[in-house]
């Protein structure tokens, strides 16, 4: 029987994330996401050449409030983000997503020199690519974000977030410090193609892009998530520039914030091992929005990133 | 409840008022007009007076700033006096007496026009005919009734199946034949059907027979009168919708029709007051008696049609929005209170829904698409946006809610096409240097519908506001600054315009501009994806508005108010809605076409579209989220 086959126009940017030596950085390897010619998993559509890539999520302060599980697995080593990078790497990280909550004015209003010595640690102790993650303060953001991408520069890091009304700054460091962007866009489509038009409007590349369409956790609105993710991809399939970038989901951050994943056994008696609850929420989380169209995924707990990546293996055998 | 004295300057009128009243209830009393667009529910902000001597109670509210508060400034609507006051009118508050570029024919041809029917290929034959007729005088073998003779004459000349005519003409006529030895004029008005003999004259005064055509618009009301046999238009006259003291756009009117008691007397009232008063205006002009006035025809949209004829309006706005009526048959001029001839006839141009209303059918029968083969578009910019597709064959149409800030509301210093208004903007080394034209070359005190559309295409190009339409940081340029409101930028500094203030656009302006374009675009783009076709396939784009005389195409395709096509494709038209008035009173071909047009079309409902709103959010954005639809602006 044959059969029938979708055929795209056009495919999804190629990005590739961290220098090595060679390329003017010190990372030991990097990252590669993007171009496909299809939807996820759909091999005998077109071609789908890069599987998602797994960042661990960490902080540049101690976290407050992560349940048990995250507990278990880093607070050994959270109040020392070289730490807390290695760890991380040895939990299975292809990069790691640095995120600077400290320099928010509500969580420790940490300066931009502390954030850019933070960023500098962590180049130091680990060699994988690096994801900088703003506090999403906007005035804050603008202080800080210029002062770490010039500490990363030449490290080929993706800095974020570029939003509708905060994206000058941040365009014009990675422009200067030769970063990658992430354009943040509120579940609508309609914005992430102004932002995306918005960053290259300062003359930074299209393809030097990456979508961040802000992501629902299981239970918590990932249908949303979802249906944009893959309308976003089914349109940069069919020849929108606008809609070709690669996708980043921050699903360790969305699932732990639920109760199914962080309700203490005391309070949920039914709902089983807590140590393992967590864990499947995210990877569930992860594999889901993945099939939707996403290539970057910021996940934080250990047993989640293995279980995620048993089951890649599985699909891209 | 105490009561006391109020005088507004700088007319000097006194009203006596209750503690209960505010000022603007108190200003409606006097008929003195104070601005408001929203009908005194402090929202707008514009009715700010001045209290000059005695004390008000002011109620709370944030419209004022504190300075203006300290110089004795007060919103009319949140003020209620506590003695005798004295307010003052400030020249921003207050009515200009005219709008002087309504209608374009109303300036160039005021006195002089005909209407070259010719072009149109229509037939002269008006609604109301005067017929001079010689009848035989009975006999004893001829020895009909006068009414029946009557009518065997007139069939003579004309073919009527069916005729009508009035108990009271009846009573006339033995004595009207007679005296004018048989030698009589008979006015004959079509009413559907059948034929009513509306007047019977001695003698022949068939050179005598004039109606007036009334575009009835939300802002403006326009009337012209017409010698219906020689097809000239003889008087033009034009004035603002009184019904604007009630409310700024049909909503609020609509409200304020159902809520205030005695609101739809009062609305009706309104329209009927500035209909007569242009009637008895133009008439004075030309000369002719009103007597020979038999024939009004109006165009509006349905709700305004309401309220000229006192209809129940409460279900327009509530789904499934169902007006009263949107073909109404003929009536008695009379009856609504328009004063001609006591037997003249009232027509209205038909409409086809509660959002769709004769103003866009008659702007259909002046655009002529409906008769082209080639796929057209036109497209109505005013509160509500009204978009008509199509061709000989077919036509589809919507209406957008696109607010008024086209037509100056909803900005700050936003007016209308009249005397003072900034209709036109340049802005040079990147937004340090604003050149503006001043209608009637006067100071300015605002800014009017062509001059925001120049002004958001300007601010674009030279980089003072991005494309999601926000302002650049102050510092930019030196006329862009930060106040405790957030960023403003000046179009005119207080030493050259008329209210010694700085005429500044703000970024809430800005945001209801955006807001306005994105519906009338997202309204016209629904309407063409619902036909599966593109703008590209479009031959000719009309626009139609109260733009006054001028409208920048180029600047209107540069903000994504209009699909990118070349401008040799679009036409500005003007006021469309009484240019089809004009040929449907002249000929009943024009009049039965009207009545084709509205139940030709296809009223697509915007408000249930699931697409519209998708639409929407794309065209929030300048010109476009989807920059490859305007190739020539990107």
């Amino acid at each position: 029987m044959e059969s029938v086959v979708e055929k795209w126009t056009t495919k999804v940017n190629t990005i590739t994330l961290g220098a090595t030596k060679q390329m003017g950085g010190t990372r030991e390897k990097t990252v590669t996401v993007g171009g496909s010619s299809t939807l996820p998993y759909l091999n005998f559509e077109g071609a789908w050449p890069n599987p998602p890539a797994i960042a661990i999520e960490m902080w540049d302060r101690e976290p407050d409030g992560w349940p048990e599980p995250l507990a278990d697995a880093y607070a050994d080593v959270w109040k020392d983000p070289a730490k807390w990078a290695k760890r991380a790497v040895e939990y299975g990280a292809e990069m790691l997503c640095v995120t600077l909550k400290g320099t928010h004015p509500d969580f420790g209003n940490r300066s931009p020199d502390e954030a850019a010595g933070v960023v500098k640690d962590v180049l130091k102790a680990v060699g994988v690519p690096l994801i900088i993650w703003g506090s999403g303060d906007f005035n804050k953001d603008n202080d800080v974000m210029p002062r770490v991408s010039e500490a990363a520069k030449g490290e080929n890091c993706l800095l974020g977030t570029a939003v509708e009304k905060n994206y000058k700054t941040l365009t014009a460091s990675c422009l200067a410090d030769g970063h990658k962007i992430i354009g943040e866009s509120p579940l609508d489509i309609n914005i992430a193609k102004q932002v995306n038009i918005l960053i290259s409007e300062m003359g930074f590349k299209l393809e030097d892009i990456v979508i961040f369409p802000a992501t629902g956790a299981l239970g918590y609105g990932m249908e949303y998530s979802y249906s944009i993710m893959e309308r976003g991809r089914t349109a940069g399939l069919s020849g929108d520039r606008m809609l070709a970038q690669p996708v980043i989901c921050t699903v360790g951050q969305e699932s732990w914030r639920v109760k199914e994943a962080r309700g203490s056994e005391k309070d949920f008696p039914t709902w089983g091992d807590l140590k393992k609850r967590g864990p499947l929420w995210e990877a569930t989380c992860a594999a889901t929005l993945m099939q939707a169209g996403g290539e970057i995924v910021v996940m934080r707990h250990p047993d989640a990133v293995k279980s995620f990546k048993s089951l890649l293996r599985e699909f891209t055998a | 409840m105490a009561q006391y004295k109020v005088t507004f300057l700088p007319e000097g009128k006194a009203v006596i008022a209750t503690s209960e009243d505010t000022l603007l209830d108190a200003a409606r009393l006097a008929g003195v007009y104070v601005s408001s667009l929203c009908g005194g529910d402090m929202i707008c902000g514009k009715c700010r007076v001045v209290v000059k001597e005695g004390q008000v109670f002011e109620e709370q509210h944030m419209l004022l700033s504190r300075e203006e508060v300290r110089s004795g400034y007060a919103l009319a609507c949140a003020s209620h006096p506590r003695s005798d006051v004295v307010v003052e009118i400030p020249i921003e508050s207050r009515m200009e007496g005219k709008q002087i570029v309504v209608d374009e024919d109303a300036q160039r041809f005021s006195g002089l026009a005909k209407v070259d029917l010719a072009k149109y290929e229509f037939e002269h034959a008006p609604l109301i005919e005067k017929i001079y007729l010689e009848i035989p005088p009975p006999s004893l073998e001829d020895s009909l009734s006068d009414l029946s003779r009557l009518f065997r004459a007139i069939r003579t000349h004309v073919d009527v199946p069916i005729m009508q005519t009035g108990l009271k003409n009846i009573r006339r006529l033995p004595q009207i034949l007679r005296r004018g030895d048989w030698n009589i004029t008979c006015t004959l008005g079509q009413r559907g059907g059948t034929v009513e003999v509306i007047e019977i004259e001695e003698g022949d005064t068939s050179n005598r027979n004039y109606g007036v055509a009334i575009d009835v618009g939300t802002t403006t009301v326009v009337v012209h009168l017409i010698d219906l046999k020689a097809s000239r238009i003889l008087a033009t006259d034009a004035t603002y919708n009184s019904q604007i003291t009630f409310g700024e756009d049909v909503i609020t009117r609509l409200i304020y029709a159902k809520e205030e008691v005695g609101g739809r007397e009062r609305l009706h009232e309104a329209i009927i007051g500035n209909i007569n008063m242009m009637i008895n205006n133009t008439t004075a002009a030309a000369g002719v008696n009103l007597q020979h006035v038999t024939c009004a025809l109006c165009a509006g949209n349905t709700t305004m049609m309401h309220f000229l004829l006192d209809l129940d309006s409460s279900n327009i706005r509530r789904e499934p929005y169902i007006p009263a009526a949107t073909n109404v048959p003929p009536v008695r001029a009379v009856e609504v209170g328009i004063q001609i001839n006591p037997r003249g006839l009232l027509y209205g141009v038909p409409g086809v829904s509660s959002y769709v209303g004769g103003d866009i059918t008659s702007g259909v029968l002046a655009s002529g698409i409906y008769r082209a083969p080639e796929l057209s578009m036109l497209i109505d910019v005013g509160t509500n946006g009204e978009i008509v597709i199509g061709n000989n064959e077919w036509l589809v149409c919507c209406s957008a809610s696109a607010g008024p800030a086209f037509e100056g509301g909803e900005v700050k210093f936003g007016m209308r096409a009249t005397h003072g208004a900034i209709e036109r903007v340049k802005v040079l080394e990147g937004g340090e240097l604003v050149e503006t034209v001043v209608i009637a070359n006067e100071k300015p005190r605002g800014i009017c519908g062509s001059g925001l559309i120049d002004i958001i295409s300007e601010l674009r190009h030279v980089g003072v506001i991005d494309r999601t339409a926000k302002f650049a940081e102050p510092g930019y340029c030196s006329r862009l600054r930060r106040t405790d409101d957030g960023i403003e930028f000046v179009l005119a500094y207080a030493d050259d315009t008329a209210i010694g203030r700085d005429i500044v656009l703000t970024q809430p302006d800005i945001d209801n501009l955006i807001r306005s374009k994105a519906a009338v675009f997202a309204g016209a783009s629904v309407l063409i994806k619902s036909v599966n076709l593109r703008f590209s396939d479009l031959e000719r784009v009309y626009i139609a508005g109260g733009f006054g005389n001028y409208l920048d195409l180029h600047g209107a395709i540069a903000i994504g108010l209009l699909p990118d096509v070349p401008l040799e494709k679009v036409k500005f038209i003007g006021n469309s809605s009484l240019n089809g008035a004009k040929l449907a009173i002249l000929s009943r071909e024009a009049s039965l076409e009207l009545e084709n047009i509205a139940q030709k079309m296809t009223y697509i409902d915007l408000s249930s579209n699931l697409k519209f709103m998708e639409e929407y959010s794309s065209a929030m954005f300048l010109p476009h989220t989807n920059l490859e639809l305007f190739p020539s602006v990107t």
